[in-house]
């Protein structure tokens, strides 16, 4: 949403009130662009020195970035000193944004707030128009920290005494969010750790496998999970000294016995037949979905109302509130992630499974559930035995009548049992929290081992010692594809072709180039091999469009950078993105020269040819 | 409940109406998918349109919100009309954003002059380092440095000087950035700071005087190089590598690349001090604790959190007109907020214009 105020006007006042120079942050790409070109129909404002001036500093800049002396903004910036500032541009012309704001030529930047991390210069004023940003599908707040990144702009050492933010609204802005933001003190950071499969290769290269879980316990994951497992610790800890004060009865495991007679008494007077077992995968996720509970289907995120045992299907099922208000009913094996996040709700025994009071305030915590939760590892036990047979003999052989501590155990059982669960989930989730990296890497280890990079004690093989070469994205989908032969005696132009359509991750229109019959039946062939390795590594994008911008670029070094871009829809800055990735790709498949001697000359060969006219401009 | 089961249609709608814009939004939050691209009436008509129990948890919340409104506005002795639903009037009284946080409203509202006050360049004055950035640099030659702070404090001083002081004691320094735009900056950066020869870039295909003791990469080729180092392939100079500066480090919470980030930490060299830089994040303690865990050498902290150029915030109205955003003039953290009354006024006139023309 654009601001409601005319860019123009918003310049105006800015300059009139000395607040200049300002970045102005804007929701899109687009919107900066207009904003730019609707200063392209007024008459110039600014004093002729001072366009000659910045005539004369770009004319010196573009002698290192020749690119900049064809930039169509060009006119733009030197007759109203502003400019646009995004993604969309090549880093030329961005450094020459930002070389004239730091010294002092231009009035106002408009750039994205994506690219606010990016942005290295300040100025005397930020302007915000938004509250929130476009991620993935759906708008989100904008954090306190975003907001200060932004507004930490504002104000430069040496140069201002002052620094400003100015607000001026767009359509859904929530001033609230905006002085949060302003006020507030940044939230903290979360670990983001993942194990990818280049991370175990060269782990196990290096180090021997005992050493392993020690080096991944010292990860800054790791050192926020003992964390929430001290927590969850203190509690069973708690849970542990109030059951101890149950004293000791005449058999250790009274509370167990109670149990199973209960079960087997219910069993017997419902004359229903036994239940299948639970399958490994929803025996371990059973005893966290308890109400309160985050969790992920495949309809999103949800919180667990209730569980419960469905009559007809003899399954394990949950009531889940679900982001528009709406209530469903499903199998447990639905659940996907668990996450270590329980909200406060009141159950009750009716739908909506809590009360009324307790879901108003649902819809509120559920407005409070942050972007990222933290899921909870789940250790699978697949040697998880099924107690039927016991429930069956106890029903029939139940030894406390004659037991002394009778009386009490009947008395006490119910409370005992509910602080016994307890304990055991909460040991489950310190157990889970402390081997869950672990477990992961052993999960990963497997596959490498399946595929044949690991042999069956996780050594490297042959094939492992150059995979682990390859540490990028996509890494195994690479590596398999050299394994079979698919690069064999491969052409540069159709390498670097492939390997834009793996390393491009960016769904943004392009256009439809024609690629060569070779690329086609080469692109045909990926697209299986990536198919086949969708349980273990998410296919990349594979789009045939970047594929040809590519295979035109290496294919035809007589091509120039103007001619390359009037062949797609995408922007200059997206198309430089795309090539400087190919190239990093290209890169590690040169460092695979010892193996693959004519492979990493062929992409050796599509590096140099890649890298002219502006790929050639920054090091 | 009973109240608000009797609730009928008609009245739901007038107290909707009542409602401004961004308050209708967060009653839809949850309830109405794709809320946030209906204009004021589809959204009244949609919240309408909801049935059963979430319709009545629905007339709940208004209800309970339009008492809330009615006793801050009998606090505030706002003498105006409190019969329910408000009169179209009425309608700009409510507040839209909140501005009860803080009990600052003793004090009258600043000014807008008051808030434009002052605006100008510095005198020049002398280089003198912040105390923060002393003890940042002195604390290196004992401990790893994590340093949190705002933007623009002046981060790149420390890392300046710490490079300095390890490249004289001939030791090889290694900065990384999260972009390689960002690399870039600095490697132009750098070379004027310490001649061209002294400072190296690399990048995953281009090694540009890699030979130099200061060596500019972004943090992926770090954690290759470590890589390649722990697993016998040693680069001689990491024998030699004395400092590590991780610029940009908030960038460990990046869910894409975060985990890069920890891989460097976690395999840099023993001999190699680490200096954190980070943007103001919320947990810098946290990290610190994490290091001083897996690190052989002590962690010292540096969480800077004043600016060094005060900031102050205004609201620019769509037609022009420039008004204070807060009561108070300066922007101070963790107390609170307190819109500025005219600001409230001419936000809510934006939100009545933008999104109920329709209805009239
Ligand atoms: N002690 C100081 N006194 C005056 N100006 C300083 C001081 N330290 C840094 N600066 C200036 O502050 C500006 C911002 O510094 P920079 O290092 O880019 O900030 P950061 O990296 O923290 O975002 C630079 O122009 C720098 O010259």
């Amino acid at each position: 949403m654009p601001p409601a105020i005319h860019p123009v006007d918003l310049v105006q006042v800015l300059r009139h009130k000395q607040l200049t120079p300002a970045i102005v942050f804007l929701t899109s790409r687009r919107a900066c662009d207009e904003a730019i070109e609707a200063f392209e129909r007024r008459a110039p404002v600014i004093a002729p020195e001072r366009t000659e001036a910045i005539r004369t500093f770009l004319a010196d800049l573009s002698k290192q970035f020749p690119s900049i002396a064809q930039h169509p903004l060009l006119p733009t910036v030197q007759h109203f000193a502003v400019a646009a500032h995004h993604a969309g541009h090549l880093p030329s012309w961005k450094i020459a944004v930002e070389e004239l704001m730091r010294k002092g030529y231009l009035d106002a930047v408009f750039a994205t707030t994506t690219l606010a991390a990016g942005v290295d210069f300040p100025a005397r004023t930020v302007v915000i128009t938004q509250s929130s940003v476009r991620k993935t599908r759906d708008f989100t707040d904008l954090t306190i920290g975003e907001i200060q990144q932004l507004a930490g702009r504002g104000g430069r050492r040496g140069k201002d005494l002052v620094g400003f933010v100015v607000v001026t609204p767009s359509p859904y802005i929530d001033l609230d969010v905006i002085a949060k933001g302003l006020t507030g003190y940044p939230e903290p950071i979360d670990s983001q750790f993942v194990v990818s499969y280049p991370m175990v290769l060269n782990l196990l290269k290096a180090y021997p496998l005992d050493q392993i879980e020690g080096i991944l316990a010292k990860s800054f994951a790791q050192f926020q999970l003992n964390q929430r497992a001290a927590v969850h610790q203190e509690h069973l800890d708690a849970i542990h000294v109030k059951l101890a004060a149950y004293g000791t009865r005449e058999c250790a495991d009274w509370i167990t016995q109670w149990q199973l007679f209960d079960l087997a008494k219910k069993r017997t007077s419902q004359r229903r037949l036994p239940r299948q077992p639970d399958s490994p995968e929803v025996a371990a996720r059973l005893p966290f979905l308890t109400p309160g509970r985050v969790v992920k289907t495949s309809k999103g995120r949800a919180i667990v109302l209730r569980h419960y045992a469905s009559r007809g299907k003899r399954q394990p099922m949950v009531s889940l509130f679900l982001e528009k208000g709406a209530i469903i009913e499903c199998p447990v094996s639905h659940v996907s992630q668990i996450y270590d996040k329980i909200v406060d709700i009141e159950p009750a025994p009716h739908f909506p499974w809590c009360t009324p009071h307790s879901f108003e305030r649902l819809v509120e915590q559920w407005e409070h559930l942050t972007a990222r939760l933290q899921t909870l590892p789940i250790v699978i036990d697949q040697e998880a035995t099924e107690d039927q047979e016991l429930v069956n003999t106890l029903a029939e052989d139940f030894p406390c009548p004659t037991c002394p501590s009778r009386q009490a155990c009947r008395r006490d059982h119910p409370a005992a049992l509910r602080l016994r669960q307890k304990a055991q989930q909460l040991t489950k989730t310190v157990q889970a929290l402390k081997t869950g990296l672990w477990h992961r890497f052993q999960e990963r280890a497997d596959i490498l081992h399946h595929l044949g990079y690991l042999t069956p004690t996780f050594q490297l093989t042959a094939e492992g010692e150059w995979a682990r070469l390859i540490r990028i994205d996509h890494s195994l989908l690479i590596s398999e594809l050299i394994r079979m032969g698919a690069f064999d005696a491969i052409e540069p132009a159709l390498l670097a072709a492939v390997l834009a359509s793996i390393a491009h991750d960016d769904d943004r229109p392009g256009s439809y180039l024609r690629m060569s019959p070779g690329l086609a039946t080469m692109m045909h062939r990926v697209r299986a091999v990536a198919e086949s390795l969708e349980p273990y590594e998410e296919p990349p994008l594979l789009r045939s469009d970047v594929a040809a911008l590519t295979e035109r670029w290496v294919g035809m070094p007589e091509l120039t950078w103007p001619q390359l871009i009037r062949m797609t829809a995408m922007a200059e800055g997206d198309v430089y993105r795309l090539l400087a990735r190919t190239l990093e790709y290209l890169s590690q498949i040169h460092t695979l020269k010892a193996t693959h001697p004519s492979l990493a000359d062929t992409a050796k060969i599509a590096i140099a040819t890649m890298q002219r006219d502006v790929l050639k401009e920054l090091p | 409940m009973n109240e608000t089961r009797s609730l009928s249609d008609q009245d739901l709608q007038t107290m909707l109406e009542a409602l401004p814009l961004r308050r209708l939004h967060s009653l839809a939050k949850g309830r109405i998918p794709r809320h946030f691209r209906m204009g004021k009436r589809r959204l009244i008509v949609s919240l309408l349109g909801l049935q059963g129990e979430v319709r009545q948890y629905l007339a709940a919340e208004v209800t309970r919100h339009m008492a809330e409104q009615r006793t801050a506005i009998d606090a505030q002795q706002i003498s105006r009309k409190r019969s329910l639903p408000a009169p179209a009037t009425a309608r700009h009284k409510i507040k839209s954003p909140s501005t009860a946080t803080t009990a600052r409203s003793g004090t009258p509202p600043t000014t807008i002059e008051a808030v434009l006050e002052g605006i100008g360049v510095p005198p020049p004055t002398e280089f003198r380092p912040d105390p923060w950035q002393l003890e940042a640099v002195s604390c290196l030659s004992t401990s790893d440095v994590i340093v949190s702070a705002p933007t623009g404090s002046g981060k790149t001083y420390v890392a300046v000087e710490a490079a300095k002081r390890a490249i004289q004691q001939d030791q090889t320094v290694i900065y990384t950035s999260p972009l390689k735009a960002l690399s870039n900056t600095k490697y132009m950066e750098f070379s004027q700071i310490f001649g061209a020869d002294r400072v190296g870039i690399l990048t995953g295909d281009r090694r540009d005087n890699a030979q130099a003791p200061m060596l500019i990469m972004t943090t992926e080729i770090l954690r290759n190089l470590l890589y390649d180092a722990a697993s016998g392939e040693i680069d001689v100079r990491l024998n030699t590598l004395g400092l590590v500066i991780l610029d940009e480090s908030q960038y460990l919470a990046d869910p894409e690349r975060g985990v890069v980030w920890e891989e460097t930490i976690i395999f840099c060299p023993a001999q190699a001090r680490l200096l954190l830089l980070s943007a103001s994040i919320g947990n810098p303690d946290e990290i610190a604790a994490w290091l001083r865990s897996i690190r052989p050498v002590p962690c010292h902290l540096i969480h800077h959190r004043e600016r060094s150029v005060p900031l102050r915030a205004c609201y620019l109205h769509p037609n022009g007109n420039l008004t204070p955003l807060f009561r108070t003039r300066d922007l101070v953290q963790g107390r609170g907020y307190a819109f500025h009354p005219e600001t409230l006024k001419l936000f809510a006139e934006f939100e009545a214009r933008t999104f109920g023309r329709s209805k009239r």
